[in-house]
């Protein structure tokens, strides 16, 4: 009994003609075929479904703990922030080197170039320099007021002299100067204690009203500080301070 | 029995699924997002970028770049990226918010460029290694885009644009110089732009060992 | 003349719904313009793909290889390759089967055939015009959607007669029954249109910010593989198994959960592509487990098709159509399982960004799709055109070349891949190492581009003498050897 569909007349007439002429020899391939395909009906093995549940089981623990909380600010998968805060407040206290040395780079190297060495008769070293590691009569605070209202005229450096203008820092935060500071004072061979940021914030407060830059006598009439011992380790500064607003989540 | 309507039900809610969490989600949420201010500078993170490297983005497209080049910055344990001074930190997704398109890449048959602005910062080195990159780097299986360049005859004075340097067997001949088209300023613009190691708080810096 | 088993009768589920000879050559006959002409340009494209792909493959270790020239580069040519076998080939081969089978299965003759010739044109230009374009140099450079702004919206209106012409033949078929084959071809032609807009819109025509478009992408990229390929390399296994061997499938429920499990969970595979990128890391996290998940329908459809064959792989002996299909078949398995493995975040660290992925890439649409079309091609074309294949030999030729050539390349690429990949993750091993340790291993693969090349040659010599009815007419089938009297009777190609 044919079960063979009549479809709707639209459409059917070209194709129908068209099968008309074929119809009649009937081709060896298709007589010797085999019948439709049609389903058998065994039952799903007892294991496959086992082994569907362990891995779903598997599933669920793994997506708990590898989605960050499901946070939109989290990127690494090691990190369960479920408690919220995001990244930033898990991350631990940022390191002044490496902050440090990001400052530098965007900021000092076009004068004082990566290697600190400065450019010959032009812009004076920093490594193995007085005036960042101390020695004579440079003190912490020379070196922060330097960065806060920027330096010009004769300096000595190193036995050699300096003639140019050394721009103000002031629009850097105080946990930026003191990192790009103890950046300077350990890089290169360089070997002297960190500045803290609460040390750059009193000599800020202290010269809030110096607008001109620094010379090498106003300096050295200002007798050295040094950062009281102990309070050598920053302290972790304040996430929000930290540069943005929590990105939409 | 007709299952139609079952099947189209199903094949329906179960693509619609991935399409909410796959297409929908980053639509919203990633493809929202804004660039953070940078207090110091006045500037954006990621920083705007130049016309130019706008621009250089098509040629970047053109070329086919991103079937050797990703850019991409991955965290440890998964990778060792950071500790091969690919990038300060993993790379997020603010970083590509002025990328079109974004050319994250999924091959390294050439190095990674996520911040090769900041690892070549010198425009002639990139025009050399476009031009010829055997004559920079002789294993480099990197093909020559010297068809961006165009060799002419030196009127005068040499042009301040001409590539510097140049050597191997398309170096111009004396009297000639090889000059960068429009394209290829694009290209190298686009490439010197290419630096993800500013602050962002999503993407802390690991700790140096 | 019927041809019921005796099996059927015993299983009240399973009504006699088959055809007879006269039904089928009717259905056939309606079908043979457009899937001539998608079989004919796929072949075409096939071609063209293969030539491209061994021209990036030299170009990738002999850098100096037809260079200097903007559109020989490797950038664009390798995107050139990828579209015209993805698109050119292998879209087209898939529509054609899934209309010869959708017409065989819907147990209709098929009806507006000139809108599927207009969609094969339509198709085939759109092609056309985004090879050119890429060569050309306005490739978008998004991966698997390449093809310009202005070439794209030409395989849409394809597209669009396609997706028409399914539903009529679904709202027209035969009541009863729906086989597993038909929800396959039905989900594949309703998923695919869905993908392409929404990549196409949200990628090209009015992007998304860049933040979003690599989400995008992979998903896309990911899910023409996995609902648009796979569906149709399936239920072409679903067919052209049974058909041959004569036997119903083992499992009409592991039919269901095979199908169901696939939809559920492909879909959600696409950020393996990006595993440690820039995105939350749920996103990637939610494709690691789908890719795990995987397993299911992988498993569940391998093991319905082994026990469907099981006691009949002597079939594998002398059917041209089962050979091929069931090496596309096992592949699948393969393939789907190295992804699944290539998943797990542990492993990714070795294989992310190297040879590996492109040999896997291989592996899938090449070793399971194609070699499946292969199979289906092998079964459908001599009842399109009344003529049997002239020669068994080149038949035999064709599967060689390419079994041996796709083996060697994903051996090849497989390896090399995963010596790269250690070598980047070991931060003392310079880049340079990691390049000198993968290139002999592309030598090879460039070495096997010249078998797929030389298989693609024959077939395509075949597929000519086949339309112009040339060679001499045969009694019977070329097979590649005579079955031995307990097989049953012959059924194939």
């Amino acid at each position: 009994m044919s079960n063979f569909t009549q479809p709707p007349d639209e459409g059917f007439e070209e194709s129908q003609r068209a099968s008309e002429m074929n119809v009649a020899k009937v081709h060896g391939s298709i007589l010797r075929e085999q019948a439709e395909p049609r389903d058998g009906y065994e039952p799903v093995p007892l294991w496959l479904i086992t082994v569907f549940f362990c891995i779903m089981f598997w599933a669920g623990l793994y997506l708990a703990l590898m989605s960050g909380g499901f946070r939109a600010d989290v990127y690494n998968p090691n990190l369960v922030a479920w408690q919220g805060g995001g990244a930033a407040a898990d991350a631990g206290p940022p390191d002044p080197m490496v902050i440090g040395k990001r400052v530098f780079t965007q900021n000092c190297v076009v004068c004082h170039q990566t290697t600190g060495l400065g450019v010959a008769g032009q812009f004076p070293p920093l490594v193995g320099s007085e005036w960042v590691v101390g020695g004579d009569w440079v003190g912490d605070n020379h070196l922060v007021k330097i960065l806060l209202a920027g330096l010009q005229g004769q300096v000595q450096v190193k036995g050699n002299n300096y003639n140019n203008a050394m721009p103000p820092w002031n629009q850097l935060k105080d946990e930026q100067i003191a990192a790009v500071l103890t950046y300077i004072r350990a890089e290169w061979g360089n070997a002297a204690p960190p500045i803290t940021a609460e040390f750059v914030k009193k000599i800020r407060d202290e010269t809030a009203s110096r607008t001109e830059p620094w010379t090498q006598n106003d300096l050295k009439a200002i007798p050295a500080e040094q950062i009281p011992a102990g309070g050598a380790t920053p302290a972790t500064p304040d996430p929000a301070a930290a540069a943005a607003p929590a990105p939409a989540a | 029995m007709n299952k139609l309507p079952l099947i189209f039900l199903g094949v329906f809610l179960t693509f619609a699924s991935s399409w909410v969490g796959l297409v929908a989600y980053p639509y919203f949420t990633l493809g929202r997002m804004q660039p953070l201010p940078d207090e110091d500078t006045g500037g954006y993170f990621p920083p705007a970028m130049s016309g130019l490297a706008v621009a250089g983005q098509r040629a970047y497209a053109a070329n086919g770049c991103v079937y050797c080049h990703s850019q991409q910055v991955r965290l440890a344990p998964l990778s060792t990226d950071i500790q091969k001074g690919l990038g300060p930190r993993q790379t997020v997704a603010r970083d590509y918010i002025r990328a079109q398109p974004a050319f994250l890449g999924t091959m390294r048959t050439g190095p990674d460029l996520s911040n090769i602005g900041a690892r070549q910062p010198d425009p002639n080195w990139h025009h050399k290694h476009l031009y010829e990159p055997q004559t920079v780097t002789d294993w480099s299986i990197m093909p020559s885009f010297r068809y961006l360049y165009k060799m002419q005859q030196i009127e005068g004075q040499p042009s301040d644009d001409a590539v510097q340097g140049l050597t191997g067997p398309h170096a111009p001949p004396p009297g000639f110089e090889v000059v960068p088209t429009d394209e290829a300023d694009e290209l190298v613009a686009y490439l010197l732009s290419l630096k993800r190691n500013f602050p962002l708080p999503e993407s802390p810096e690991p700790k140096l060992e | 003349m019927k041809s019921q088993s005796l099996i059927s009768s015993f299983h009240p589920a399973n009504e006699p719904d088959t055809l007879d000879s006269a039904e089928r050559a009717q259905i056939d006959a309606s079908t043979r313009g457009p899937v001539l002409l998608f079989f004919g340009s796929a072949i075409f494209w096939l071609l063209i793909g293969s030539l491209l792909g061994l021209i990036s493959a030299w170009k990738m270790t002999h850098p100096s290889f037809l260079d200097g020239s903007a559109w020989l580069t490797f950038g664009r040519l390798r995107p050139a390759h990828l579209n015209a076998v993805i698109y050119g080939w292998a879209s087209a081969a898939g529509i054609g089967v899934g209309i010869w089978l959708m017409a065989r299965l819907c147990r209709v003759v098929l009806m507006h055939s000139k809108l599927l010739i207009s969609a094969a044109i339509f198709w085939n230009l759109g092609v056309l015009v985004g090879i050119l374009g890429i060569l050309a140099g306005d490739s978008r450079s998004i991966e698997w959607l390449e093809f310009p702004g202005y070439a794209t919206p030409i395989l849409f209106i394809s597209y669009a007669f396609i997706g028409i012409w399914t539903i009529i033949m679904f709202r027209f078929r035969k009541p009863g029954h729906v086989y597993v084959s038909q929800w396959y071809l039905f989900a594949a032609f309703l998923w695919f249109p869905w993908l392409y807009a929404t990549a196409n819109i949200l990628l090209i025509w009015q992007p998304v910010q860049g933040s979003a478009q690599a989400a995008i992408n992979w998903w896309f990229a990911h899910n023409v593989l996995g609902l648009w390929f796979t569906p149709i390399g399936l239920a072409s296994a679903y067919y052209m198994i049974p058909k041959v061997i004569g036997r119903p499938i083992h499992s009409y429920y592991l039919s269901i959960l095979g199908f169901w499990s696939l939809a559920l969970f492909y879909s959600w595979n696409g950020m393996h592509h990006l595993i440690g990128g820039p995105f939350p890391a749920w996103m990637v996290s939610a494709s690691v487990v789908a890719s795990v998940m995987m397993f299911i329908p992988v498993v569940t459809v391998a093991i319905n098709h082994h026990m469907t064959m099981r006691g009949n792989f002597g079939a594998l002996k002398w059917s041209p159509t089962l050979r091929f299909t069931v090496f596309g078949a096992m592949t699948y398995t393969l393939v789907s399982l190295q992804g699944t493995s290539m998943a797990i975040p542990s492993w990714n660290t070795f294989i992310h960004f190297t040879d590996h992925t492109i040999g896997h890439a291989h592996l899938g649409l090449y070793g399971f799709f194609s070699m499946m079309m292969f199979g289906a091609m092998y079964y459908i074309v001599p009842r399109l055109v009344g003529w049997e294949w002239p020669s068994a030999t080149m038949i035999r030729w064709h599967f060689w070349l390419a079994a041996i050539g796709i083996s060697i390349m994903v051996i090849a690429l497989t390896l090399g891949g995963i010596l790269q990949g250690f070598a980047f993750y070991d931060p003392a091993v310079s880049f340079r190492t990691s390049l000198d340790l993968a290139t002999p291993f592309r030598i090879v693969r460039g070495l096997s581009g010249f078998l797929l090349l030389a298989a693609h040659i024959v077939f395509a010599i075949l597929f000519t003498q086949m339309l112009l009815k040339l060679g001499q007419p045969k009694d019977g089938p070329a097979l590649f050897a005579k079955p031995s009297e307990t097989d049953k009777e012959v059924a194939a190609v």
